[in-house]
Order: structure tokens, then sequence, then C-alpha cells
């Protein structure tokens, strides 16, 4: 029984762990910029697919496949923000949040299916991964679920580093809270959004890499996650990064308890079922603070 | 040498603006000289908060122009605060899920070097002492008077030029309003150059070297505090009395 608790666990934190990366990305974005960005999908599936032509096509080590991921992401955002959100943003801002949902939703398409004609539809393995399993005392556990933990762990630290103690993340920050005042500093918010969007589109890369590692490699294969990593940040409340962590990892060991009691099947459904639960007890979300918009 | 005899540091020629197709601003020219002490009085909604915020860019200018120094400002509010216009505004603005020193040193986000940030930060605590107490408390749980209490200093990390401060009274209780004013006056004696828009012309009388009077978008009178306290009808016309 304690090995299939820990098993469910392991499986648990390993899902946590990849949809937090996710959803960290995605509440980034909105809490500072009010975008739900619905390209991050394609972004994430991008990063895995760099990886992959990166070591296999160019023979280069894994670990310059995690750098190439990381800097497509960061590159893809950097492309978003000055093809779109900077033309948006330009606009009148009680339309940006809608027009840049229904532009995103067109660059999402766009890059899955670029991919699709460029690399094929069918499944690719993924060069990134660990064989093999160790023992934890009475415990077997899997290198490869490891390694995404603790790769998810230092992606965390660092970008808490980078949003609590410089200046680039105070500005993040800043903007966040209060765009108006931000600017009043001597804050630049449309740098600032440039490089949330960098940063996001960042942490999708390299999520893409390691979904990727757990599964195959596929045009849809971002899709997943990101339904559920915006599951968790409706759950957590937009933009509350501590909150989304804390929902990806709880909603994750539920969804991986659900599976195995009521079977895999039930898994998403349960997932659903939160989420419709907190829009209605508590519709800001779990850690969020509500809002008033005066119409 | 008066106030008025020193360099201007910020001068208004004939500015507009607004907000979707209506025009608050009709027109408005002043100038702020360095070390002097200006406020704008006049009733609510006659664009006091919209005559700073255009200075500051968050409203965009229509027509006429804004310089600081005889530079002309671009209308992008984080170029306007390079220049040295701090920005005190109403409802404090702070960052609510920050502390008060992340609040105060985000004030100084443009300062150059980290012996300025700290020199700034005792000069402000030295005027402000509550805040020192306050250092990591987050902004939300502060009350009326200490938040305004902060973007005052706050305003001041920035160090600029000028500082624009914006109705400092609204909604604070008598006694904290004294305070608040306490602090700006000691701001006035130490040399900086204030513009502050107020509604009760009593608040500044004593503190103000001029005072412009703004209704419907327009100065209708400038002059001396004195002067205007002296004027009963010009106070039952625009200020109701």
């Amino acid at each position: 029984m304690v090995d299939v608790l820990m098993a469910i666990l392991v499986a648990g934190f390993t899902s946590g762990a990849l949809y937090a990366l996710a959803t960290v990305g995605l509440s980034l974005v909105w809490g500072s910029m009010g975008m739900l960005n619905m390209a991050h999908a394609a972004m994430l599936t991008l990063g895995g697919y760099v990886a992959f032509t990166v070591i296999t096509s160019l023979g280069l080590p894994i670990a310059l496949g995690f750098a190439g991921a990381i800097i497509a992401g960061a590159v893809a955002g950097a492309i978003l923000y000055f093809a779109i959100v900077r033309n948006l943003l330009k606009n009148d801002k009680s339309t940006f949040e809608a027009n840049v949902m229904i532009a995103t939703v067109g660059i999402g398409i766009a890059l899955e299916n670029a991919i699709l004609l460029t690399y094929g539809g069918q499944p690719l393995k993924q060069p990134v991964s660990i064989v093999g399993t160790f023992r934890l005392g009475p415990l077997t556990l899997p290198w490869q679920n490891l390694m995404i933990i603790a790769v998810v762990v230092v992606m965390m630290v660092v970008v808490s580093l980078a949003l609590g103690r410089t200046r680039m993340g105070r500005a993040i920050r800043a903007t966040a809270q209060n765009r108006d005042a931000a600017q009043l500093m001597g804050v630049a918010v449309n740098r600032v959004y440039l490089q949330v969007l960098m940063l996001s589109g960042a942490l999708a890369g390299i999520c893409g890499v390691m979904v990727s590692s757990m599964t195959q490699l596929s045009p849809p294969l971002g899709n997943d996650p990101m339904l559920k990593a915006f599951i968790m940040c409706v759950v957590a409340g937009l933009g509350n990064l501590p909150g989304a962590v804390a929902a990806a990892l709880g909603l994750a060991l539920l969804e991986s308890f659900v599976q195995y009691a009521l079977g895999a099947r039930w898994g998403f459904p349960s997932l659903l079922f939160v989420v419709i639960a907190v829009l209605i007890w508590r519709p800001s979300g779990l850690f969020g603070r509500a809002e008033i918009r005066r119409m | 040498m008066g106030a008025a005899a020193k360099p201007p540091v910020l001068q208004l020629d004939r500015i507009v603006s607004g907000y979707d197709g209506l025009d608050v601003l009709k027109g408005i020219s002043l100038t702020v000289h360095a070390g002097e002490f200006v406020t704008v009085v006049g009733p609510n909604g006659h664009g006091k908060s919209t005559l700073l915020k255009t200075i500051s860019g968050l409203v965009p200018l229509r027509g006429g122009q804004i310089s600081i120094d005889g530079q002309r400002l671009s209308g992008k509010p984080h170029e306007t605060a390079m220049l040295g216009v701090a920005h005190v505004p109403q409802g404090d603005m702070l960052f609510a899920q920050m502390s008060v020193l992340e609040n105060l040193l985000m004030g100084a986000y443009l300062a150059p070097d980290k012996a300025g940030i700290t020199r700034r930060l005792d000069e402000v605590y030295a005027l402000l002492p509550k805040l020192a107490d306050r250092r990591g408390q987050i902004a939300s749980s502060l009350s009326g008077g200490e938040r305004r209490m902060v973007g005052i200093g706050r305003g001041l990390m920035m160090g600029g030029r000028i500082l624009l401060i914006d109705e400092p009274s609204l909604g604070l209780a008598p006694l904290i309003i004294d305070q608040v004013y306490g602090v700006i006056s000691e701001l006035s004696k130490a040399g900086r150059t204030i513009l502050l828009v107020e509604e009760n012309p009593a608040r500044v009388e004593d503190l103000a070297d001029r005072l412009h009077l703004l209704d419907d978008g327009a100065i209708v009178w400038s002059g001396k505090p004195a002067e205007l306290m002296a004027r009963d009808e010009l106070l039952a016309t625009y200020l109701g009395g």
C-alpha cells in the first residue's frame, strides 16, 4: 500500500511540477499585462521541438537542447510582443484583453501548423530522458521524474530570485500591481511587457522539453498542459504566482489520486469539478483578490 | 533672489488635455520656478488632477506644450520621471502588495547608485520617522494617513526637480491632514520646488508662494494666497464660500 501511495505521490509531484511551470508562465503574463496568452501552448511545443532538433539533428549535447528551447521560447515571446501586443496596446485599452486573446489564438494555431508542416504529424521521441530507477529505502523512483522535479525547482528558484531580487523583477511586480504608478516611478512598462513575454516564453520552452520527455513530441503537445494550466490559474486566482504553484501541485496530486481510485478517465473531470466549485464559491480564485470594475 | 526670479523649472504653455472626446483642460499656462511652492485650487471635477496627470504623462497632451528646465516633454510618463518630475498622485497609488521599504525603493527606481539611494532613504526616514518603523509592513495594511506619507516619501525618493502633489488632504482626518501639511511645509522650507493641487485654499494660505484658481479647465485668477482669501466674491463664486 505504501508503495502505491508513494507511486501516486511521485506521479502527482512530477505532473504538478510540469503544470506549475506552465501555470507560472501564464500567470506571470496575466498578472502583469492582463493578457491571456492563448499561444502559450504552441510556445511550449516549440521548445520541445527545438530541443529535439538541437540534440538529434545537430547532434549537440542535451544542455544545449535546453538552452535552445529557452532561447526559442524567449524569442517567440519577443516576436509576439513586437508583432501583436505592442500594436494592440496602442489601441483602446478597454479592448486589449479580448483582442489579444483572439490574436494569440490565431498565433497559436499558425505556430502549431508551422510545426506540423516542418516536422510532420508523426510522434517523435524526445531524446531528453534518463532511463532507470533508484531506490530510496523501500521505494523505487524513476530518475526521469526526479530530473523533471529538479529542473522545475531550479527554474522556480531562478524565477523567484529574478522577480524578488532584481531591478527587472521589481519593475515587473510594480507594473503588475499598479501600472500607472510604475510609470510615474520611471518604469518603461512596454519594456516590462517585452521582458515578461520573453520570460514566460522561456518557461514555456523548457516546460515543452520536460513534457515531451515524459510523453512524445507531436504538434498538439502543449494543448493538454496549457488547458490544465488555465484551470490551475483560475483555481489559484489569475496573476497569483505562489498560488499558481500551490494550485498546480495540489490539483496534480488530486488528479493522480482520482486516476488511481476511479480510473484514468476521471482525472480531468475531477479538475473541472474543482474549477467549477471554485468559480461558484470563490470567483477570484483560492488565493486571488476580488476585483471591482465600474462599467 | 525671490523664487519667481529664479529660473523656471516647469512651464505649461496653453495646454489642452482630457478624456475621450472631452477637453478637461482648456489652454492652461503657468510657470513654477526653482524653490517655489505653487498651488492650484478649484472645485472637484474641474481638472486639478488632470492637470498633474497631464504634466506627468498619464493623460495625453492634446495641445500646447510642457517643458522641464526648458526641455519639452515627450508625453511618456517614464521619460517625464527621468527628467525629474515626481508625482504624488491622488489616492496614493501605492504598490499594495509591496512593503513600505519596497515602495520607497521603487521611488528610487531611476537612481543610478546605491549610495545615493541609501542617502535618500535616510532623508525620508528623518522627515517621516514613522515610515522607518513601518518599513517591513505591506502597504495595503497601512492606514490612510500612513499611505499618504508613503506616497510622499516615495515621491521624495525620486529626488526629482519638481514634486507634484495631488490633494494630500483628501479623505484624511483633520489631525492627519495637519501632519501631512507639516511635512509638505518642511519640504518647501528645505527649498523643494512644489506644485500642489488642493480644493481648500485655506490649507495652503500660509504655505504657497503663488496660487492659481482653476475653474472648468481654465485658470480664472492668479495671485498670492492671502489675496484670494480676502476676495470673498471669488471664494463664493468658485469655491462655494
